[in-house]
């Protein structure tokens, strides 16, 4: 099976609690089990759309801002597509970056730079580049096949006083991580915490969620921290003005949306 | 110096980035911009120098409602490399091709956007950008450029605004462009005391016939461009076709009017001089005139690009019908001015003399320096992205057909051109330094370009660059080699807003 998350920051740490009250289940859900409803719940809308600032914090502690508009759909057939225009640094502000993907075929991916007034086809040799300079990778924003992992249920432990399933996914071969460990909360089954290994097995980075808001009944974490042990550095999301299921037309994932600019 | 500060401190006021934008009812209204600091430092003693340069871009934006835009670019230029400027304008004079106003203001766009469903509409001063190589676009003959920095300026700056009116339309099997130039602005050429004025369109002190007149000593003048009646006739038009077809986006387009390229005519007055009567000696001078000239062509061109792996495939050539090349200054003049022509010169001459006593005359000619040919040109880019990293290679070949080699054309061996390029990008400190490899080689005449440079953000608004050009090669009549000695260093400060 393979399961597509939402491109954008909504992507991994986005998840939805549509299911019914995990505590009445739980006890019988496997590892594997966990993490499916943690991401399937992450597609139940069908469109979203976000502001997003980004943070970036260098080892000494100084900080720049990027400033996003993230829109994203999901089609019946499984593919998705997902629009990021930059609005902030003023130098790239026009920017755009539109991705189209589909289970059956290499993502579609174009660049629009404003300055150049032309939209540009291009492509990522590897999903483990860093997205935009920050401590998230293209792979952490994007696609993710569960069956290529191997889960386990290490423990339960409380993040912040709440309860979480502690698990360990490691893939069957090793591409960026050699091991992430999810805490997930039993409450919403959206993550609270991931730890990721490289593929040494020396420990990475930590992703955190939280400020979760409950928007059309999904729950959303709104402040995502990423903090790199091994180089010092910090990326902070900060989501905004969030809608889902909207009604984006799909106009807007075209490259004529990205001249545009709206 | 003091102007390198001044400019420095322009720059670095400011201390953070601002960028202004108003909702008025359902317009949003926004300003945004950079001022750019540019110093120069002329690693040659022979070449011409470059005081420190200033660049105001401003751009204000009106979205109204879902029907339509408007777009406003203006650049303000304090340039550094005109040595005598003119102050008699405030807005530099777009319709010529010499331009020595400074500081002055430049309208670089300025168009209404209107949008429907299926069709959009853009009237105004406008940048198309067809193609999709990178600074080599055979297919991209709409806007003329700036020539006045070829090197450090970005093609998005060089890159001129044309006035047109341009309608995109969207169906489910293919895009079409159409565009319409009613009014053809030149390209702009530097002031030929300027730094990067092409050597290959200099007037020589001298022209060495190869005939008993030897070498002749000439003056030269360097006049603007006749614009065209403003006609119908006189107008520019070109489609493009697009589609994508398995993931391979691919276009194809046509394009009549001018071409974007300098064409020169060089119009003649030989003044023969009786110095001795007695003995009937003679001393020639040549006045040389350097005319810019509109030359029509036709071109049909075809781009593609499509993924590859974790490769990205860009293609683009064009056949160019009519196109008109200028031929190489020392191949012109022994051709015309022949021992017949010499001999015929000077029997007109003395006739004249014996007729009227007139001991200095003049006598016009007219060499065809320009000669019509059909091209081609076309290349292929292949771009690679790991990590912080990119690399860009480009082979570009232009090929003149029916290539006469007693007739040779500047920046053409053989009838052939092919050049190779390089950009490689690679990213630091969280993408606030940036450091670049440029270079090209011309793999037919054996010259390279080379320009590294670092750029460091030390804010979100504020940039500085540091670089160096270098650029080699013997032959002055190759694209590269004409700029051999303008070897130089630069440093650039940009703040956004």
């Amino acid at each position: 099976m393979k399961k597509r998350l939402l491109f954008g920051v909504l992507g991994m740490f986005t998840a939805v609690s549509l299911w019914p009250s995990p505590g009445v289940c739980a006890e019988a859900l496997s590892a594997y089990q966990i993490v499916k409803k943690s991401e399937a719940l992450m597609d139940q809308a069908k469109d979203s759309k976000n502001e997003m600032l980004m943070t970036l914090i260098d080892k000494r502690g100084n900080k720049r801002e990027r400033k996003l508009l993230s829109y994203a759909k999901n089609y019946p057939d499984g593919s998705k597509k997902a629009l990021i225009i930059f609005e902030a640094p003023a130098d790239v502000k026009g920017t755009s970056f539109l991705v189209w993907s589909n289970e059956k075929k290499d993502d579609q991916q174009w660049l629009y730079l404003p300055a150049l007034q032309r939209v540009r086809q291009v492509t990522s040799s590897s999903k483990g580049d860093s997205f935009m300079g920050s401590e998230f990778s293209f792979y952490d924003m994007g696609t993710r096949n569960l069956d290529k992992n191997t889960y386990k249920l290490l423990k339960e432990e409380a993040v912040d006083g709440q309860a979480c399933y502690v698990i360990e996914s490691i893939p069957n071969e090793a591409e960026f991580y050699g091991k992430v460990v999810t805490w997930i909360r039993k409450e919403n089954f959206v993550p609270a915490k991931m730890q990721f290994y490289d593929t040494k097995g020396a420990f990475l980075k930590e992703g955190t969620m939280t400020k979760i808001i409950s928007i059309k009944g999904i729950n959303t974490p709104t402040h995502i921290e990423m903090k790199n042990a091994q180089n010092g550095r910090a990326t902070i999301l900060d989501l905004s003005n969030i809608q889902y299921d909207s009604g984006l037309s799909d106009d807007i994932f075209t490259q004529r949306y990205m001249q545009r600019g709206r | 110096m003091k102007r390198l500060i001044l400019l420095c401190a322009c720059v670095l006021i400011p201390s953070q980035a601002l960028t202004w934008s108003y909702p008025v009812g359902s317009t949003d209204i926004g300003v945004n911009g950079y001022l750019e600091g540019l110093g120069v430092y002329a690693l040659d003693n022979d070449t011409a120098k470059e005081d420190p340069s200033a660049l105001l871009s401003l751009t204000a934006k009106a979205d109204f409602a879902t029907w339509g835009a408007f777009k406003l670019t203006l650049k303000g230029d304090y340039d550094g490399k005109i040595h005598d400027p003119s102050h008699d304008r405030v807005f530099a004079p777009i319709e010529k091709v010499y331009r020595d106003n400074t500081p002055a203001l430049t309208l670089d766009e300025a168009y209404l956007d209107l949008f429907t469903g299926k069709a959009d509409l853009r009237i105004g001063l406008q940048k198309f950008a067809w193609g999709r190589l990178d600074e080599f676009n055979p297919t991209d003959n709409l806007n003329t450029e700036d020539m006045t920095d070829p090197v450090l300026r970005e093609e998005s700056e060089r890159k001129q605004g044309a006035l047109a009116v341009k309608a995109d339309i969207y169906t489910d099997i293919i895009n079409c462009e159409l565009a319409w130039i009613p009014r053809y602005l030149p390209y702009r050429l530097p002031m030929p005391d300027e730094r990067w004025f092409p050597p290959v369109l200099k007037v020589p002190d001298a022209i060495e016939t190869n005939s008993v007149f030897g070498s002749v000593p000439v003056t030269a003048t360097y006049a603007d461009i006749d614009l065209p009646a403003f006609t119908l006739d006189n107008s520019e038009a070109g489609v493009r076709l697009s589609r994508s077809i398995a993931g391979c986006e691919l276009s194809v387009s046509y394009f009549n009017g001018y071409d974007n390229m300098p064409v020169i005519a060089v119009p003649t007055e030989l003044v023969v001089e009786l110095t001795d009567p007695a003995a009937l000696k003679t001393s020639i001078q040549g006045n040389l005139t350097a005319k810019p000239q509109l030359k029509r062509m036709q071109v049909y061109g075809l781009d593609f690009s499509t993924t590859l792996g974790g490769f990205t495939i860009r293609g683009e050539g064009a056949y160019f019908k009519d196109k008109y090349y200028v031929r190489t200054a020392e191949s012109i003049y022994p051709e015309i001015i022949t021992t017949k022509l010499q001999q015929e010169l000077m029997e007109e001459f003395l006739n004249t003399f014996y007729a009227t006593g007139q001991t200095r005359q003049s006598f016009h000619l007219d060499p065809a320096v320009a000669i019509k040919k059909d091209a081609l040109k076309y290349g292929l880019g292949i771009d690679y992205v790991r990590g912080d990293a990119t690399i860009s290679a480009q082979i570009i070949e232009e090929r003149v057909l029916d290539y006469d080699d007693d007739k040779p054309i500047y920046f053409i061996k053989g009838g052939y051109d092919t050049m190779l390029s390089l950009a490689y990008k690679q990213f630091f400190l969280q993408n606030t330094l940036e450091l670049n490899l440029g270079g090209a080689y011309d793999y037919t005449f054996h010259h390279y370009l080379f320009q590294p440079s670092a750029v460091y953000g030390f804010t979100d608004a504020i940039r500085a660059t540091l670089g160096v050009v270098i650029i080699a090669g013997k032959d002055p009549n190759s694209l590269l080699g004409q700029f051999r000695d303008n070897d130089e260093v630069f440093v650039k400060l940009r703040y956004s807003f």
